[in-house]
């Protein structure tokens, strides 16, 4: 029986060598094409079931967490403020992926980008053993006191709120409407949280935060890069007086380039800046021409996208010198940001930042210091700039042109009493009898710490100033609640 | 007795018994880790009852069969211990039964050992044991105790207890088979008759394949379960085999085998199904496939070390800490994990024939080979099935799987085995540990 019984042992040895053979191809040769099977949730699963940090705010309001749950997704991301910080935060679902800091800094929340230390302790070794206090904190430079100003200013209309701190580029405040609760995405029960997806759908552009991902006409604010190109480019129009019209006569056609409302005006710079003069400034475009304004916008970031530490960011437009060769009065409109030219709220912020920061355009970040799960900062946002936008002479020229009209202009309606603040409006008509209202500033005008851009876009036409009347007040609002108040203003990360 | 006269083999035993404490608490303590962030609140008790459990087995040993092997008792801790650990890492009140399971299953071990004082006892109640086997069998047809679970009829239902009396059944019958294939085994032999340049097979010897045969299709048909048919009828075909050296017993078993599982796949839903989830299990994904894929998902998942355990996600894995329990040890220990579990199991299974090697009795060689058979098949069908090699059925892994009739229906063939090794390793005419003389009438 002998010879048999090792057969019987040769043979169930055969039989787990073939279970062996299977169990490589399973794990190593197929596994690959397993894990990328459509079918295959574990991978997605696994993605989703890390454990997240918290976002906050740099006043300290938890604006995003996480807390354990019984089911298969073990965590359940939560909004504490709900839709309030939705353009920086973004959203966090299993079905429709994920928007704002949760895409753009998923490996920091979840540790999988954190470095590798050898313990030096007994309690660090459990790290080894179990990723389960990796993840990380990230404090935003966003002020929830801020967003809270923006989203009570905006009163529901639609439109959007940017604040930086132009030493830093640092966002101070990202507001935009239409918006929505990003709890309504984050929900483990994927039938009720299709429902909610599908139900939010039916408002335009409500997964575009307005703030950095749509543009409107500028309009006038656009009359910062001109005036600005003037300095950079033709310094002898600065003290050319230009007639008074009402309206403008343009080459190659019989159109005239009015003035909004039939006003009258002209001068010399100073003059056609504080009173927003188009039929002035659409001739120091054709002055200028082509090449220099495009020239000036490219270093005011036009038709770049911004360096923001946001996802999708939209880039703002002004058409190539080129585009302009058959289209010479083109010229005169897009010096008033009319015509084809667009800008982000993001970007007139970052416009009115350059000129309140000596010329020189800081990368825009919502990211101020993450920490790990012991509190202890791990990293801290280093500013650096962007672009030299301008020189600081003409960054010096333009703040004067700036004070002036909110001090006596257009912008009157953005005076704040002992505070120089700094600012131009924009009134950009649409071509369908409606307005995008701007209004961009910086205060304080001699030592700056805050640049805003408001737009209320679409706005019905009821006069010619609606940027100084309706923008303005919001853009006030703002600087007060961050200047005044009894709350002293946040540092800067680093000094300058 | 002393220590200082227990032999070589019993301290060898303690060691891989401390051995296998410590692999299955380090186990305990990452599972812990990995699940929840922590070691397990018990985890001190958790060592203390493991080895409290081998220990009281060991001594046993050292009591009742010290000249034993000393590789099986720390293997089916081990393979026993790993087990426990991916079912508390699933359930911790399938956990908490298990525990309980583990020390029956213990228990019987010893009972095992402390009644059948020589394996050849057995032998006098072969027909007890043919019946016994047969009844257990064919007990979950009997309405009222009967119980249909997942669509197989493997189960009795009594008194709040859940039994599957197929495990027992397995014993029974090696035993019976094992006593009167001894004896048949000659006759069995010679069952070939010349008829002019063919050997055929005398049809008066076929009565005992055919009778095999028979009850295998019974199971299956009745109970619809292929996993446990498949494993009597290998075990039978191959202790035929073992006992008479004829190797066209193996032909004639494969191919009645693959007639009578043909026909019945013709008659029955639930096997034409599981067999349509094997071929082709894409095309049936969410229904007799996803058992299947999920297993595939889970284990590839596992990669060369694996995730680590208590850190893959097993919640779509259907019954987890049953079937599907090797699924989860390939997704958290990977390949090398899952290679060495089957090691452990080449290991026991290499070790049961080996005993059955050095024995010099017929009955207890055979019986010795038969419950090897059932390790290692039982093994490689539910693994293989796990794995798409053969159609996925029902049935557990021994020692691994949750389930208390498996665990104490192992334990005592773990008994068996180590008892004919001490009968085997015990020299003629010497006084063993209980004193008495043994040996000598072989």
């Amino acid at each position: 029986m002998n010879r048999q019984i090792r057969l019987v042992g040769v043979g169930i040895m055969v039989l787990f060598v073939g279970l062996f053979l299977q169990l490589n191809w399973l794990q190593i040769v197929h596994a690959p094409a397993l894990e990328a099977n459509p079918l295959n949730s574990l991978g997605v699963v696994k993605e989703y079931t890390a454990p997240r940090g918290d976002i906050v705010s740099a006043d300290g309001v938890t604006l995003a967490d996480s807390v354990p749950t019984n089911d298969e997704y073990k965590y359940l991301r939560q909004y504490p403020t709900g839709a309030l910080f939705e353009d920086i935060t973004g959203f966090f679902s299993f079905t429709y992926g994920s928007d704002g800091v949760e895409r753009t800094y998923d490996q920091v929340l979840t540790g999988s980008n954190s470095p590798f230390k050898l313990p030096t302790s007994l309690s660090q070794l459990r790290t080894l053993l179990t990723d389960h206090n990796r993840t990380q904190s990230i404090t935003l430079t966003a002020l929830d006191k801020l967003q809270k100003v923006a989203q009570a200013e905006l009163a529901g209309r639609e439109g959007s709120v940017v604040a930086l701190d132009p030493r830093t580029g640092a966002i101070l405040a990202m507001y935009s409407n239409p918006s929505f609760n990003p709890n309504l995405l984050s929900g483990h029960d994927q039938t009720t949280v299709q429902a909610s997806y599908k139900a939010l759908s039916a408002t335009p552009g409500i997964f575009s935060p307005g703030a950095y991902r749509q543009r409107w006409f500028p309009g006038s604010t656009f009359k910062i890069i001109t005036a600005s190109a003037m300095y950079d480019h033709q310094p002898a129009l600065v003290t050319k007086v230009f007639p008074t019209l009402s309206a403008l006569p343009l080459p190659d056609t019989t159109n005239l380039l009015h003035n909004f409302g039939g006003e009258v005006c002209g001068g010399a710079l100073l003059e056609l800046f504080t009173v927003s003069c188009d039929t002035g400034f659409g001739q120091v475009g054709l002055d200028l021409g082509a090449n220099s304004l495009n020239d000036e916008a490219t270093s005011f970031g036009f038709d770049q996208t911004p360096p923001i530490d946001l996802p999708f960011a939209a880039q703002s437009y002004f058409p190539t010198a080129a585009s302009f060769a058959q289209d010479v009065p083109g010229v005169a409109y897009s010096a008033i940001g009319q015509q084809d030219v667009q800008a982000t709220p993001l970007e007139m912020a970052m416009v009115a930042g350059a000129i309140a920061n000596g010329g020189t355009m800081m990368t825009p970040h919502v990211l101020g210091h993450v920490t790990n799960a012991q509190s202890q900062v791990v990293s801290t946002y280093q500013p650096k700039p962007w672009l030299q936008a301008t020189s600081a002479a003409t960054a010096a020229q333009l703040t004067q042109l700036m004070v002036s009209v909110v001090d006596r202009g257009t912008g009157v309606a953005a005076r704040i009493p002992g505070v120089a603040v700094a600012g131009k409006t924009g009134t950009a008509q649409t071509g369908t009898g409606e307005t995008d209202d701007w209004f961009a500033a910086f205060a304080p005008a001699a030592a700056p710490t805050i640049a805003v851009a408001v737009v209320l876009p679409n706005q019905p036409s009821a006069d010619e100033y609606q940027g100084g009347t309706l923008a303005a007040p919001i853009v006030k609002a703002m600087i007060e609640a961050y200047l005044g108040g009894g709350t002293a203003p946040v540092p800067p990360s680093t000094a300058p | 007795m002393t220590p200082g006269r227990a032999p070589a083999r019993r301290r060898t035993e303690l060691g891989l018994i401390l051995l296998a404490v410590v692999l299955t608490g380090g186990l305990y303590a990452l599972a812990g880790l990995g699940k929840a962030g922590n070691l397990p609140a018990n985890i001190g008790p958790f060592l203390g009852v493991i080895f409290a459990l081998l220990l009281v087995a060991h001594l046993a040993m050292r009591w009742l069969a010290p000249n034993a092997d000393p590789i099986l008792l720390p293997t089916a801790g081990l393979l026993n211990g790993i087990g426990y650990v991916f079912i508390a890492r699933l359930s911790t009140q399938e956990a908490r039964l298990q525990a309980v399971w583990t020390a029956i299953g213990i228990a019987a071990f010893i009972v095992t050992l402390r009644f059948v004082r020589h394996a050849r006892d057995l032998e006098r109640y072969r027909y007890s044991f043919a019946f016994a086997g047969i009844g257990l069998l064919l007990l979950p047809l009997v309405p009222g105790i009967g119980e249909d679970i997942n669509g197989a009829r493997l189960w009795i239902h009594l008194g709040g207890l859940n039994f599957q009396p197929g495990e027992m059944a397995k014993l029974a019958l090696a035993i019976f088979f094992a006593s009167v294939l001894v004896e048949r085994a000659d006759l069995l032999s010679q069952a070939t008759r010349r008829i002019g340049r063919f050997l055929v097979l005398d049809p008066r010897y076929l009565a005992p394949i055919l009778a095999a045969w028979g009850l295998s299709l019974l199971i299956f048909l009745a109970e619809n379960d292929l996993g446990s048919s498949f494993l009597f009828f290998a075990l039978f075909v191959g202790m035929l085999w073992v006992s008479t050296g004829r190797a066209y017993y193996l032909g004639l078993g494969a191919g009645l085998f693959g007639f009578g599982a043909f026909l019945v796949l013709k008659v029955i839903g639930h096997a034409q199904t599981r067999v349509q989830g094997w071929l082709d299990p894409w095309a049936h994904a969410s229904t007799s496939g996803y058992q299947l894929i999920q297993g595939w998902f889970a284990i590839a998942s596992g990669g060369l070390f694996g995730q680590g355990p208590g850190q893959s996600n097993a919640a779509n894995i259907p019954e987890a800490s049953t079937d599907l329990i090797f699924a989860v040890i390939a997704a958290e220990l990977g390949l090398v994990g899952a290679a060495a579990m089957l090691f452990a199991y080449l290991l026991m299974v290499g070790t049961g024939l080996r005993i059955a090697v050095r024995c010099d009795r017929p009955f207890e060689k055979l019986l010795a080979t038969g419950l090897s058979l059932i390790v290692g098949v039982q093994t490689f069908v539910i693994v293989g099935g796990v794995t798409r090699l053969i159609p996925l059925t029902g049935i557990t892994l021994p020692f691994v799987s949750y389930g208390g009739s498996s665990l104490i229906a192992n334990y005592i063939l773990l008994a068996l085995l180590l008892r004919i090794s001490h009968d085997t390793e015990t020299p003629a005419r010497l006084p063993d540990a209980a004193g008495t003389l043994i040996g000598a009438d072989s």
